[in-house]
């Protein structure tokens, strides 16, 4: 289980937060016109990569705070978290040191246990 | 096999006698034995029988790797497959020996040992296929689960366990001889730090071997004595005994099993284990390492032990197992073995080892010598043999000459493996050591240091330099400890995995997993089928997957497989180690997350009145809501709903609505933030009004449902359904914060802060006027949607006109302290009007009537408010709300979308069935085109027959057809498709 470092209480156990997607998403303003595929791929896609990702998450059990963070989604690791309202950290300052734990094995599914 | 005890032992008590029970018959051990060491003094080696072949087994090892020796506790809920060799006796423990009848001698299932020819990898893969697809469930699978497996499920388990969370600096695993070392230099330091360690005394090799001869010119045990004590007394350093690491998670995430009652009997009602949950910075592995054995013609045979296995009963159970055991070697480890029964007294039948007479220690080889030990070098064991217990084994000598020798013991080492399977359950990556022949750690993936021969460090020689090198990064003194060996040797292996069998038999078998009857017959057959990759291989043959998970076996499993398939180990690769590293019950994993503590209850103000009165309750969500309640014990629920809901119709009724959501959003721009959030425009509301509003996501589709009041423009009150208040109080927050942190609002659920109760019926008025005499009810004073602010014997109320079924109705919010007060005093004054409680399932039947529908029920999550037929409910003129552009996407806006119906049968006598579909055929044939189905369906006393509502195709423009509905009976009936509303559908009812 992760340790989140909620922006406002600290870290805290994995438990007490719940994840809500791909963060920066920005819903379109309903005030003007929106096109079918504007507004679909608002609602219905959302990126889905291996390694950083910008995440939102809400600390459920706490102070009910929604916020950033980056995660490499290979590793779980969760590089940094940040308010709603900072800016969005550049990923190239972030670097994966440790090959993927789930990383393409080249024989056998249980071969990444064996360092090549 | 003949034990002895040998006296002098500082674990045992020998002058402490505890009865027990195996398979009925009564022996007696010493407080201090496990219930193997115990059964060995008893020179009891047959303890149980094997997962397929029924073969006897007898105790292997002397620890938690233990394949063999697993009992059923009798004595503790018939608890199964405890490993023998770990567990302490208690007085009066029962035990029993697993997977035979009628009797462990005599065990009729041992037939299948004739048979085993047949019983190869894939047998009933290959075998138990036809003829029919039901043959499996009902057939096979129940008469093969018979056959074979292990002990018997526990009969009404009522362990406790409870669960402590702990965060450390540093988790050191393993309180041996590194462990205590490094746990030493953290003495009296800054770091916050845990010591596991599985035993009852810490000490690992410096109590279970004679391996180390003095410690800083100290007796090996009175160093220990000092150690601890300094280690306990250090403030920094907490200790966990008894307590085994079984997982190593993501994050230096650590969870450990401690047990409480360690020789004696768990006491009923009391916590008898810990699962520790560990949070630590860094993790220290000191769990040090395992000896694997060596496969041979009937290497499964009781008698046959590891060595180091019957050196530690020596050491720590003060326990020969045998007097003269013949030890089989091909390296360097059983050294103290030969060393420890030379010192005891006690001389080796033979001394048999694979490695040529060079390679052999020198102080070794002096030793046998000295003592005229038969020695046999170049040599392997052909087979053991005997009946139920080994009685003779075959010697290939160096020149290939084969030799008996009578013996009641052997004494295995097939070389010593790290206990890597914490490392890589951590994700640590592992490489293959040619000349120790072994996996041993390499990468951490975490903050995770190997010391000892957890790292796979067999030698002593570089202890200090190693713990200093490894603990540089912190800030602790440096070691520098003398150690002196009784066997002064460097590890020392040759390859061996397998020795053939003299002769040729289909019967012949060398166990490769003793837990789940794996030969290495079994792996060359898999290899020919062509499984070949290792995880194939190890699922098509189950080798290793037993619940000691190949602790003594795999690693050799892997040799075998590199000889056959002429690669090296490292290409073949190992299967992941899996958590946990040995089993937990799922009760400590449940802690008291279990029976009424499982999931919270949660309960109404009201909820002991209903007790009282007969309520039988539904679980929604969390809460206890009375379904129906029952005036006698033989009232049917039927009955009883037609009761309730024809007296709401004629007289009145009342609710406990207390579990709806409500959420009180205040502020600024709450009136901006309501009008975003729900789809109903709020704007031109008048104070003091109410309104029935729809909430979307931002698909278009309906979330949940709900009453606004307005109370001004910076003040409403919002109830939900019971079910989908979080959910509804997140969605708010969640907007309020990321999409619009410009506006100026707040919320905060207010459910269980106020009662709800909802009164209904033509005589609802009169019963109202009565409970609170100084309110006027008149219409024109309180018109329909309508709420006011009371006080009632100065308890503050607010009153909402408004109803759920139909009848003209109130729903009363009282702060849930006072409530019972008013509750009681409705039921006084409502009695001469008829006034009863109603459940839930008379609420839907009467809002059913009415056609209003049930999030969740009548919707699925892919259903509109233009679906529903609730398009007035859209705040066209408004801007945005939550999925306003969703409702004119070309999905939304499809002619052919299913839609709110309602569904009565055209034979009036004729049933309808919830969850049914609608089609248009009488008969059915395949493919039946799917109109759609029915959501909520009820008998209805007023209507006098069935009705339902459905979601169907287009279904608003089928109105005043006719269609079929679907028959659990696989028939159909004839149905008329009419609009949702059954009952007053002018509303002349509600607003009189």
């Amino acid at each position: 289980m992760l340790i989140i470092n909620c922006p406002y209480c600290g870290p805290r156990d994995q438990s007490e937060f719940s994840n809500g997607g791909e963060a920066h998403v920005k819903r379109p303003d309903g005030s003007k016109e929106i096109g079918d595929r504007e507004w679909g791929e608002y609602v219905f896609i959302r990126a889905n990569p291996k390694g950083l990702f910008y995440e939102r998450w809400v600390h459920t059990h706490g102070c009910r705070k929604w916020f950033n963070c980056v995660r490499d989604t290979s590793t779980d690791e969760i590089l940094v978290t940040y308010k709603l309202d900072e800016k969005k950290p550049n990923l190239n300052n972030f670097k994966s040191v440790v090959k993927t734990p789930s990383g393409e094995p080249e024989v056998g599914s249980g071969n990444f246990t064996v360092e090549k | 096999m003949k034990s002895i005890n040998l006296k002098k032992n500082q674990f045992i008590q020998f002058h402490q006698k505890i009865s027990f029970k195996f398979d009925g018959v009564k022996y007696f051990g010493y407080k201090g034995d496990t219930i193997a060491s115990a059964l060995l003094r008893n020179n009891i080696n047959l303890v149980g029988r094997s997962f397929k072949y029924h073969r006897p087994r007898g105790i292997y090892t002397c620890g938690i790797e233990e394949p063999n020796a697993l009992v059923q506790i009798i004595s503790e809920y018939s608890e199964p497959n405890t490993r023998a060799t770990i567990k302490k006796i208690y007085e009066g423990m029962e035990i029993e020996s697993q997977n035979r009848w009628p009797s462990l001698e005599n065990d009729f299932g041992s037939i299948n040992n004739l048979f085993s020819p047949i019983f190869t990898a894939g047998f009933y893969y290959k075998t138990f296929m036809g003829p029919h697809k039901k043959f499996w469930k009902n057939l096979y699978e129940p008469l093969i689960r018979r056959a074979a497996g292990l002990g018997k499920p526990p009969k009404d388990f009522k362990g406790i366990s409870n669960h402590i969370h702990h965060n450390v600096d540093i988790t050191i695993i393993g309180g041996g001889l590194n462990g205590l070392l490094a746990a030493k230099s953290f003495i009296n330091s800054n770091y916050d730090v845990l010591l596991i360690d599985f035993e009852e005394q810490l000490g690992g090799i410096i109590n279970n071997s004679n391996k180390l001869s003095s410690i800083d010119n100290k007796e090996p045990k009175d160093w220990l004595k000092e150690t601890i004590q300094e280690i306990e007394d250090s403030k920094n350093i907490k200790i966990l005994k008894n307590t085994l690491v079984t997982t190593y998670n993501y994050i230096n995430h650590l969870i450990a099993i401690e047990d409480r009652f360690v020789g004696s009997k768990p006491i009923e009602g009391k916590v008898n284990s810990t699962l520790h949950k560990i949070r630590t910075g860094h993790t220290i592995l000191c769990n040090g390492h395992i000896e694997r054995f060596l496969s041979f013609q009937n290497n499964d045979l009781p008698g046959i032990m590891l060595s180091s296995s019957f050196e530690k009963y020596m050491c720590r159970y003060g326990l020969a197992p045998s007097k003269e055991p013949v030890i089989f070697s091909n390296n360097s480890n059983s050294n103290s073995l030969v060393y420890g029964l030379i010192k005891a007294g006690l001389k080796p039948k033979a001394y048999i080892d694979s490695r040529s007479g060079e390679e052999i220690e020198p102080n070794l080889f002096d030793l046998i010598r000295k003592n005229d030990v038969p020695l046999y070098t170049n040599s392997q064991i052909k087979g053991a043999f005997g009946n139920k217990k080994i009685e003779k084994i075959l010697v290939e000598d160096s020149s290939g000459a084969l030799n008996e020798i009578k013996c009641d013991c052997l004494c295995l080492s097939g070389g010593i493996n790290p206990d890597v399977h914490l490392f890589t359950q951590s994700k640590g990556l592992l490489d293959w050591d040619e000349k120790d022949l072994t996996y041993k750690p390499s990468k951490p993936f975490q903050p995770t240091i190997t010391l000892g021969s957890a790292s796979g460090q067999f030698n002593f020689d570089n202890l200090n330099s190693d713990i200093n090198e490894k603990l540089k990064t912190f800030k602790v003194k440096k070691l520098d400890v003398k150690l002196e060996l009784n066997t002064n040797t460097k590890y020392n292996i040759e390859k061996l995995w397998e020795v053939s069998p003299q002769k040729k038999s289909l019967w012949a078998k060398s166990f490769i997993d003793l837990q789940n009857d794996v030969t290495t017959k079994d792996i060359r057959q898999a290899i020919t089928e062509g499984f070949d990759r290792i995880e194939h291989l190890k699922r098509y043959t189950t080798n290793s997957m037993g619940t000691d998970q190949g602790k003594i076996s795999s690693i050799n499993a892997l040799g075998i497989v590199s000889d056959l398939l002429d690669k090296k180990v490292n290409e073949v690769g190992t299967t992941i180690y899996r958590p946990p590293y040995a089993p937990l019950s799922f009760s400590a994993i449940a802690g008291r997350n279990c029976y009424e503590f499982y999931d919270p209850e949660r309960k109404s103000p009201i909820h002991s009145w209903h007790i009282k009165n007969g309520a039988i309750f539904e679980d929604v969500g969390q809460w206890k809501r009375p379904w129906y309640f029952q005036i006698n014990k033989d009232e049917s629920m039927h009955d009883a709903v037609q009761r309730e809901s024809k007296n709401v119709r004629e007289n009145a009724g009342i609710l406990d609505g207390s579990t709806l959501g409500k959420i009180e959003i205040k502020g600024e721009d709450a009136l901006e933030f309501m009008n975003l959030i729900y789809t109903n425009s709020f704007t031109k509301m008048k104070q003091g009004s109410a309104r029935y509003a729809l909430m979307l996501g931002e698909d278009g589709m309906v979330k949940d449902d709900g009453i606004i009041c307005k109370i001004s423009d910076q003040h409403f009150i919002a109830t939900t359904t019971t079910g989908g208040a979080a959910t509804v109080l997140g969605c708010m927050e969640e907007y309020a914060q990321t999409e619009w942190p410009n506006l100026k609002v707040f919320m905060n659920s207010i459910t269980e802060q106020y009662a709800t109760f909802n009164i209904s019926g033509p005589k609802t008025r009169e019963i109202m006027k009565k409970a609170f005499p100084n309110i006027n009810f008149s219409n024109e004073e309180f018109p329909f949607m309508t709420f006011q602010f009371h006080e009632f014997n100065g308890i503050p109320i607010r009153i909402l006109r408004a109803s759920f079924t139909g009848e003209l109705g109130y729903e009363i919010y009282i702060p849930s302290n006072s409530a019972p007060k008013i509750w009681d005093n409705i039921q006084s004054v409502g009695k001469e009007f008829g006034l009863a409680p109603y459940g839930t399932e008379a609420m839907h039947l009467l809002r059913a009537e009415k056609g209003y529908i049930i999030v969740g029920q009548d919707t699925d999550g892919s259903i509109t408010p233009i679906d529903l037929g609730l398009s007035w409910m859209i705040g066209k003129s408004k801007k945005d709300f939550l999925g306003k552009r969703s409702l004119a996407r070309p999905d939304t806006i499809r002619e052919d979308r299913k839609q709110l119906v309602g569904i009565i049968p055209s034979n009036k006598a004729d049933k309808l069935e919830e969850g049914q579909h609608i089609i248009l055929d009488k008969e059915i044939k395949s493919p039946v085109p799917m109109l759609g189905h029915i959501t909520s369906c009820y008998y209805s006393s007023t209507l006098g027959h069935d009705f339902a509502l459905a979601i169907i195709k287009n279904g608003r423009s089928m109105i005043g057809t006719k269609a079929y509905a679907s028959t659990s009976s696989m028939g159909t009936t004839g149905v008329d498709i009419v609009k949702p509303v059954f009952y007053d559908e002018n509303n002349k009812r509600l607003v009189s």
